[in-house]
Parts: structure tokens; sequence; C-alpha cells
């Protein structure tokens, strides 16, 4: 017989509540690699989980300066160096006319660089996702919430993980194969 | 879930609001009687600070009933942890009506070039242009009328806050009720009507010091800079009534993050407006518009401009764009106190060039604002202290008293 490796051990809750709860003593208990999953954002479950920061306000950061210098540039060679013309006596280089375009630029490349930098991240799209395995993760989209601590977490072990979620008193627990 | 909620929880305030109350109107008390005094000596230096400080007190009272109003419209914890705070400071309007009747009687002769003498006149581009266009005298810019709108932006005023007070006040006691369909009814054309009626008073009180120029966003710069005002004296007040009880249970980071990300908005809102008007009148170029701008950045006062530009949008700016700043309150007030005081500056920017081509500074700047200010700041406490800090009966208080997801 062939045994599948394990993903993880997934508990099953039926409030938000319940779920940041055990989510907090799941962090608290030393466990760190753990994922929570709700069919509506929950505020107090990313800190619950430990999830503290994530690389995406940076992305954006980065893609709007960049926006915002080539836009400011771009400008300036145009009415400067590659085509200066007099416009009602104002120096080639004006800066205010330029203000304009450099701000939508900035708002332009750090719009792109979320939506892209949060699908490079965070892996989107996703074909296959072992949690799916489970058939009652269904309801994750529809009024269930759950918990699950991956089997790659360092104080994993399959039955001590299992009896500590136990006391967390799940609605179920279920094994997810990989 | 059931309707009722019962709480433990004391909702009035602390009595430290008192206390600050009563050290307020010392400080009032005693700066109002030198800046008097020394008002007798220079009437015209004491009435130039005076109008600066008079908008800069009218910006946190107004927009205060804006942000109030902007809540009854949409909802949510943000505005109802915070309303009683602005709904103290919006009904401060009767004692603004009052500090405006000054102006009014003794401060028009001594301010406005359209009600002296034109041969009185010191800006030359400013008598000139009456003297072509008397029939704007006659027409618009005269003693009565200038009282006569205030009466009406006053009245306006008055009445938003008496209805959304009164309707406020039942919700302190039971049954529980929901008034959201009154306020409603009140919040949305009060909003269309503050934005009118601070337009109008912006032109009257303070674009008509130099009639020769005329901007149509000009009403919008008041606007969005009461908005700031108003929404970091909130932010400053919930931080002193965080280390009491009941606010010590109530303000959790979901609601201080959301007045961190209204003071970003107001920021950007302040921006985007006075760099219209300076891109528009830059791009035009026009003797009649860029007067005004060439007197703001010559004779030191361009030094003011900049400093605005930097510390009234970018340096609040990039430091609200950080989250975790957006929501500690022990970090967030501390931008908020700067923000109320740049303000004044940025007011000082808009009215003190009127007066003076080179940058100058006068003890009724320093002064008058303490004296208003302690003024008004017991008002605002007493105002605090006389409702609970927060309606219990509202339907909607659950969203502060009870925890999100329950």
């Amino acid at each position: 017989m062939k045994t599948t490796p394990t993903y993880g051990i997934m508990a099953e809750f039926d409030s938000a509540s319940d779920l940041v709860a055990a989510a907090r003593k799941t962090h608290e208990a030393g466990y760190r690699k753990i994922d929570a999953y709700s069919p509506f954002p929950v505020e107090e479950l990313a800190e619950a989980i430990g999830f503290h920061k994530n690389g995406v306000p940076l992305v954006t950061l980065i893609g709007a300066l960049i926006g915002g210098i080539s836009g400011y540039l771009m400008q300036y060679w145009m009415a400067a160096i590659s085509y200066p013309i007099n416009v009602g006596g104002r120096p080639f280089h004006s800066w205010p006319a330029f203000i304009v375009v450099t701000f939508e630029m900035t708002i332009l490349f750090g719009g792109i660089a979320a939506v892209f930098g949060m699908l490079a991240l965070n892996g989107l799209p996703m074909p296959y996702h072992p949690v799916f395995n489970v058939p009652r993760f269904a309801m994750a989209t529809k009024d269930r919430f759950f918990l699950i601590v991956f089997s790659s977490d360092p104080k994993y072990n399959p039955t001590d993980t299992r009896r500590f979620l136990e006391g967390l008193k799940p609605r179920s627990i279920s094994e997810v194969p990989s | 879930m059931s309707a009722a909620r019962t709480t433990n929880l004391d909702l009035s305030a602390p009595p430290v609001i008192q206390l600050i109350g009563r050290r307020s109107l010392y400080i009032g008390v005693v700066a109002s009687v030198i800046a008097i005094a020394l008002g007798f000596t220079n009437p015209q230096v004491f009435f130039r600070g005076y109008l600066v400080s008079y908008m800069d007190w009218l910006g946190i009272c107004l927009g205060s009933m804006v942000i109030l109003m902007v809540r009854h419209l949409t909802g949510g914890g943000w505005g109802m942890v915070i309303r009683r705070i602005l709904g103290a400071a919006m009904r401060t309007v009767p004692l603004m009506a009052a500090f405006f009747i000054p102006i009014a009687v003794l401060g028009v002769p001594r301010l406005y070039p359209w009600a002296m003498p034109l041969e009185s006149v010191q800006n030359p581009t400013v008598r000139e242009h009456l003297e072509h266009n008397r029939f704007v005298m006659s027409g618009y810019l005269h003693w009565s009328g200038f009282i006569w709108r205030a009466i009406i932006y006053f009245a306006i005023w008055n009445l938003l806050s008496y209805l959304l007070t009164r309707w406020s006040k039942e919700q302190d006691t039971p049954p529980v009720r929901d008034n959201s369909l009154r306020f409603k009814a009140v919040s949305g054309p009060g909003i269309i009507l503050y934005a009118f009626t601070i337009s109008f008073a912006a032109i009257d009180w303070i674009m008509s010091l130099d009639p020769s120029w005329i901007s149509t966003i000009y009403g919008l710069l008041f606007l969005a800079g009461e908005l700031i005002s108003a929404l970091c004296f909130a932010v400053v007040i919930e931080r002193i009534l965080f280390r009491y009880k009941p606010m010590s249970e109530l303000l959790r980071p979901d609601f201080v993050h959301d007045h961190g990300k209204f003071m970003l908005t107001f920021v950007m809102v302040w921006a985007y407006f006075s760099f219209s008007q300076w891109l528009i009148i830059w791009s035009g170029n026009l003797p009649e518009e860029i007067t005004w701008y060439i007197r703001r950045l010559h004779g030191g006062w361009g030094g003011v401009g900049l400093f605005l530009v930097v510390f009234q949008f970018f340096v609040p700016f990039f430091l609200l764009l950080s989250r975790p700043l957006k929501r500690d309150i022990t970090r967030l007030v501390w931008l908020a106190v700067w923000l109320i005081c740049v303000r004044y500056i940025d007011l000082f920017w808009l009215i003190e060039p009127n007066f003076s081509t080179s940058f100058h500074v006068t003890w009724a700047d320093l002064l008058i604002p303490f004296a208003m200010g302690g003024l008004w700041l017991a008002y605002f406490c007493r105002n605090l202290s006389s409702m609970p800090l927060l309606p219990a009966y509202d339907v909607f208080a659950k969203q502060v008293l009870e925890p999100k997801h329950e």
C-alpha cells in the first residue's frame, strides 16, 4: 500500500471568533507554519496566525517611484531637450506643467505594480492546492472556518498536532493529503 | 444577537476633560484681556490676527460638523467612536457666531478695502480695480450685504448642529432607537449646504480682502483645510480620552487606522485643490490673477509657502503611507498636533500677505489664537462633558460596544 505524504492537519470551526481564538492558541503553542481560511475577511485573523508583513507595499512603492520619475524625465526630455518649444515665454523646463502627468504615471505604475506584485507574491493563479483534497473544505466559501497546521512546521507531529487541535474543540478534524 | 445593549461601562467623559476646560478658560481669559488691551493701541493689527485665528477655530468647528454628517451617511465604527467628540466641536457654532460679531461690527472698515474710503486703500492694484468697478461695492461687497449673508451662514450651521444634536441626544436613553433615516435626511442636503456656505463665506471673509482677484476653487481650499483641522482635532481628543475609561475600552486599532486613512485623504485633497489653483493661474499667467501668487511668493512669504508645501503635504503624506503609524494612536496624535499647527500657518499665509508685501508676524498673530482657542476649548470641553461619549441606545452603538463578529 502506498501512503501519500501528509500536507497538514485541518480543523473546522463554526464561527470567525472560534477560528481567531484557535489560531491565536495555535500560534502561541509555537506552531509557525499555519494558515486560516474564512468565507469573508476577518481582520484579526492575519495577526492571530502571526502574519504581519508582506512585500506588496514595497513593490507598490517601487513601482510608483519608477512611474513618477520616468514620467517626469520623459516630459523633461521632450520639452527641454528633444523638441523645445517656446510656450508663452516660459522656461523649457517648466515643472508645474509636468506635475499632472508625473502624478498620473505614479498612480498607473503603482497600481500595476500592486496587482502584479500581489499575484507574483501569493502565487496566483494556482490550479492545484492540497487543501481541496478535503471535501468539507468546500464549505470555506459558505459558512465554515478552517485552520491548518502544515506538515512542514518543525513542531509538526501527526499524533501530537492532532491531539492539540482536538483540544481546541473544532467541529471536525481532517488530515490533508498532498 | 439582541438589539438591547447592556453595557456596564460608564460612558460619561472622564474628569480630565473638565480640568482641560478649566485651564483653557484661564488661558483664554488672560490672553483675551491682554489681546483686547493691546487691540486698543492698534485695532488694525488686532483684527488681522483676529481674522486668521477666527478662520482657524471655525475650521475645527465646521469640519467636525461635516465629518459627523459623513458618518451619518456612511455609518461605520470609526465615526461612532468619535461621534460625540465631533458633536461637541460642532456645537461650538453659537460661540463662533458670537466671535464673528466683532469682525462684523468693528472689523469690516479696518480689514476690507471695499469698506474703506478708496483713497486710504494701500494696495494700488486693489484701489484701481475698485475705482473702475464701483458696481462691485454697491451690488455685493457692502456692509449690510456682508452682515446679512453671515446671518444666513450661521443660521444654516446652527440649524444643522441643532437637529443633529437633538436626535443624537434621544439615543442616550432607552429605548433603543434607529434615527439613521432622519440623520441621513439632514446630512445629505447638509453637506451640500456646507459646501456652498463655506465657499460663500470664504469669498466674503477672506477673498474679498483683495477684491481684484478671483479663484473659483478658493472655497474648496477652506473646505479641505477644515476637514484636516477637524479630523486632527478629533484624533488629539481621542488620544487624551484613550488614557481613561471608557475610551480605553472602545478605541480599537481598526478605528485609529480609519482616522489615519482620513488624515491621508484630506491632506491629499488639500494638496490637490491647492495645486489645481496654482497650476491654472500659473498657466494663464494673467496680470489680474498671478499677482496673488507674486505677492505670496516674494518678500519673505515665499518661504512660508514652501514650508506649507513640504510640511502640510509631503511630510505628512509620506509618513501617513505607513500602516503601523496609522494604527498607533500614541504616534498618530503627534502628526495630528503638527497638522493643526500647520493649518494655522496655512491660513496665516492666505490672509496676512493681503496686508503687507513683506513677511512679518505681529503680536496679534501669536496671542489671539490662544485667546480665542482657550475660550473655544473651554466651551468644547463643557459640550463634551454634557453628553455621554457614546450614544448607547443607538442601534449601531454595538459596532463599538461589542467586538465585530459575534
